[in-house]
């Protein structure tokens, strides 16, 4: 009896915590009518349809597949489009089923699809080659042959951490920075990290910048909350000011870390990543001086309003906007110079009088 | 077939069947808690696994590695021992089949193919030897060191295709150099790929055959070969068995590679037939799901192939359900928990279900045997 209780127990434990990460993150979405796989209805605006597949994760992740959705939505909402008939979008549970959900929008006739994150890439390009007249626009999917058919939404992240990196250095005053990242397996974490060291580097060349990539897999990289703290805490002992997170909830735990040292927000500060973060991580407040964004939702909605408007589907890469986010509370913690040293170097990175140095 | 060991059968499928009825209906009424309509929810499931040519060839696909592991986990528990390793030697299975998958070129298909599918059964007999010779030389717990070899097997493959990144580190052995900063292998030759039954877009190759000739002969070897007796009188008395005379360590370790090999050989049939190349974003999933596939089953290779087959679809047709209903997936996790809870402790249905107790408890399931024998 013994042996059996214990395999009882075993097996109950699994089962409780699959329970548990199941339930409190089904998300309550309203049941949508059927739509049988044929035309449904006729859409107001030209038939159009527009499916969303995420990564493996939730849409809701205050990241990126809740930024593209975000865009998906409001650009469908303009258009006369409803949610469920109009559009609507799958979680990704197992990345071997990136290709059988893009393919359950092909079948149901939708003719715009977003697919969200680099992993997608392969799986995307494969559906576009396949369905000509089907509309794919692939977030931070870089092309290197460009398909007729699918846009590639990629961004400048070098020039967004550049920035970070710009401000960061202003805001030291111990001369060591710090920048908590992802796996360097992802190239956009990379130029991320890259843009954030040059950038501290143009306001000051003997800064130091202790850069750390997360060890692990793709799979850990970014849902390693503990790594990102001690990793911030290791940074903060080698008398770092301002660190910078990024990397999902990986950034996210060194971002935390910081808001709860002694001298947030006085002393030492954080910046975060992707999203602005002062509206997706409260926890961050007392540090987060501002984000190095990637502006998803308005680029999402520009290429669907294109689509929509002239029947152009843009081929190869589309460039959205990166910059940084509003510095909220630290507006006037922030001295002017500083804000204005930074818009100097927008202003340089888009006419192209500077150029951040990062070689992908 | 006379009347008793027809009763037999009817008492083995009885617990499954009302497992899964009540995991359905406790998931329709969590449905319906969250405000989601669980019968559009049901449709769509349906339809997803069995509504067309391409739902069935994804419910097929879902199946076949399903079959190896939940064998090798019902395999395992024949012997009294808890597989909880299959994630592991799966993964394994994968690295050394597709190893020997983008090596070699030039060889005949008949030379390559079953040298790769040889290759991963081989990795998954050395990732079940590990435990079992641990467990019969110095007492430590199946449990316990295959769950621990599961992180060695998934950080090690994740070494050998690791492209490097941008600190000049040394990129992993298998690692494709065409792939950029992508962490993964090449696509094995054309020699090493599993043929397909049904090519693009339904993908049906020629593993699932396998698989299930496998089954067949794991039911054979279990009931019909003396060492399936001896494995089965180790699970169910291991102090008896040795006072029978039974060489209760070789069989523990034995079973253990068994095990093994049969999991090694799913991640070999899923790389050579399906994905044709390793990522470390293809992990081991199925080796767990394993578990709740031969608890389902029975632990009997035949209970094996039907319960495999009912997780497989319900893999399959959650897509599907999410499409149609707007029912998160992950309602389908909660499904396949609560089958695995209800088999695992069947006293929670019988009590349910007002079901006796069954009279003749010669052959009731034997589980996991205890710690440090």
């Amino acid at each position: 009896m013994k042996e059996k209780r214990f395999a009882i127990v075993v097996s109950l434990l699994l089962v409780f915590t699959l329970l548990l990460s199941a339930c409190t993150a089904t998300v309550p979405a309203a049941p949508a009518p059927q739509t049988g796989g044929g035309e449904a209805a006729p859409a107001p605006a030209a038939n159009i349809k527009i499916g969303l597949v995420t990564d493996v994760g939730r849409v809701n992740d205050r990241s990126f597949n809740q930024s593209a959705w975000e865009g998906v939505k409001q650009a469908g909402t303009a258009l006369g489009l409803t949610e469920g008939d109009g559009f609507k979008y799958i979680e990704t549970q197992d990345s071997k089923d990136y290709a059988d959900n893009i393919q359950q929008f092909v079948d149901a006739g939708f003719n715009v699809i977003v697919t969200v994150g680099f992993a997608l890439g392969e799986a995307t390009t494969k559906a576009a080659k396949e369905n000509p007249d089907t509309y794919f626009i692939g977030i931070d999917q870089f092309q290197g042959e460009a398909l007729p058919n699918l846009t590639g939404l990629v961004f400048h992240e070098d020039q967004s951490g550049f920035l970070a990196g710009a401000l960061a250095a202003q805001l030291s005053k111990t001369g060591t920075i710090a920048a908590v990242l992802g796996t360097d397996l992802v190239p956009p974490v990379v130029a991320f990290g890259t843009g954030y060291e040059l950038g501290a580097k143009y306001i000051n060349p003997d800064i130091t910048v202790l850069t750390t990539y997360h060890p692990g897999e793709i799979s850990q990289a970014f849902v390693d909350p503990e790594w990102g703290a001690a990793t911030a805490k290791q940074a903060l002992d080698q008398k770092a000011d301002v660190i910078f997170g990024a990397g999902g909830s990986t950034g996210n735990g060194a971002l935390q870390e910081v808001a709860a040292a002694p001298g947030a927000g006085t002393d030492v500060f954080c910046i975060g990543v992707d999203t602005d973060q002062w509206e997706t991580l409260p926890a961050a407040h007392p540090c987060l001086v501002s984000s190095a964004m990637k502006l998803i939702t308005p680029s999402v909605i520009d290429l669907i309003n294109n689509y929509a408007a002239s029947g152009t589907m843009t081929s190869g890469n589309y460039f959205g906007g990166a910059g940084l986010a509003p510095f909220h509370d630290f507006e006037d913690k922030i001295p002017q110079e500083v804000k204005d040293k930074l818009d100097e170097i927008a202003a340089g990175l888009a006419d192209g009088s500077l150029t951040t140095g990062y070689q992908p | 077939m006379n009347a008793s060991s027809l009763r037999r059968i009817g008492q083995m499928l009885l617990i499954p069947i009302l497992a899964v009825f009540t995991a359905l209906v406790v998931g329709a009424l969590v449905m319906w808690i969250f405000g989601d309509d669980p019968l559009a929810a049901y449709r769509g499931l349906i339809n997803g696994a069995f509504g067309s040519a391409r739902a069935w060839s994804t419910t097929i696909r879902k199946m076949t590695p399903l079959i190896l592991t939940g064998l090798s986990v019902a395999v395992a528990f024949k012997a009294g021992l808890f597989n909880i390793g299959a994630s592991g030697q799966f993964i394994i299975g994968t690295v050394c089949s597709v190893a020997v998958g983008i090596n070699f070129p030039g060889l005949p298909a008949f030379i390559h193919l079953p040298l790769a599918l040889l290759a991963g059964i081989a990795g998954g007999v050395l990732w079940g030897f590990i435990p079992g010779a641990l467990k019969v030389f110095t007492g430590a717990h199946e449990v316990i060191v295959t769950i621990m070899l599961n992180y060695v097997a998934s950080l090690f493959a994740g070494w050998t295709v690791y492209a490097g990144g941008t600190q000049g580190q040394t990129p992993g052995p298998l690692w494709d150099t065409a792939a950029g900063p992508i962490s993964r292998t090449p696509e094995v030759f054309e020699s090493a790929r599993i043929p397909w039954i049904f090519g693009d877009p339904y993908r049906i190759h020629w593993g699932v055959a396998l698989a299930l000739l496998v089954a067949l002969l794991m039911w054979w070897i279990i009931f019909k070969t003396t060492l399936g007796f001896a494995t089965r009188t180790v699970g169910a008395n291991n102090k008896a068995a040795r006072y029978a005379g039974i060489n209760v360590k070789w069989i523990t370790i034995l079973t253990m590679m068994i095990a093994g090999g049969l999991a090694g050989l799913a991640g070999a049939i899923e790389t050579l037939g399906l994905n044709h190349r390793f990522a470390p974003e293809f992990t081991g999933g199925v080796g767990f799901d394993g578990i709740t596939v031969a608890l389902l089953g029975q632990t009997n290779p035949l209970g094996v192939v039907l319960s495999a087959f009912l997780l497989g679809a319900l893999d399959a047709g959650g897509a599907r359900m999410q499409f149609d209903s707007g029912v998160a997936a992950d309602i389908i996790q909660v499904i396949q928990a609560l089958v695995l809870a209800f088999v695992a402790a069947p006293m929670i249905i019988r009590q349910l279900y007002r079901l006796r107790k069954p009279s003749d408890q010669v052959e009731a399931t034997v589980f996991s045997s205890g710690w440090g024998r």
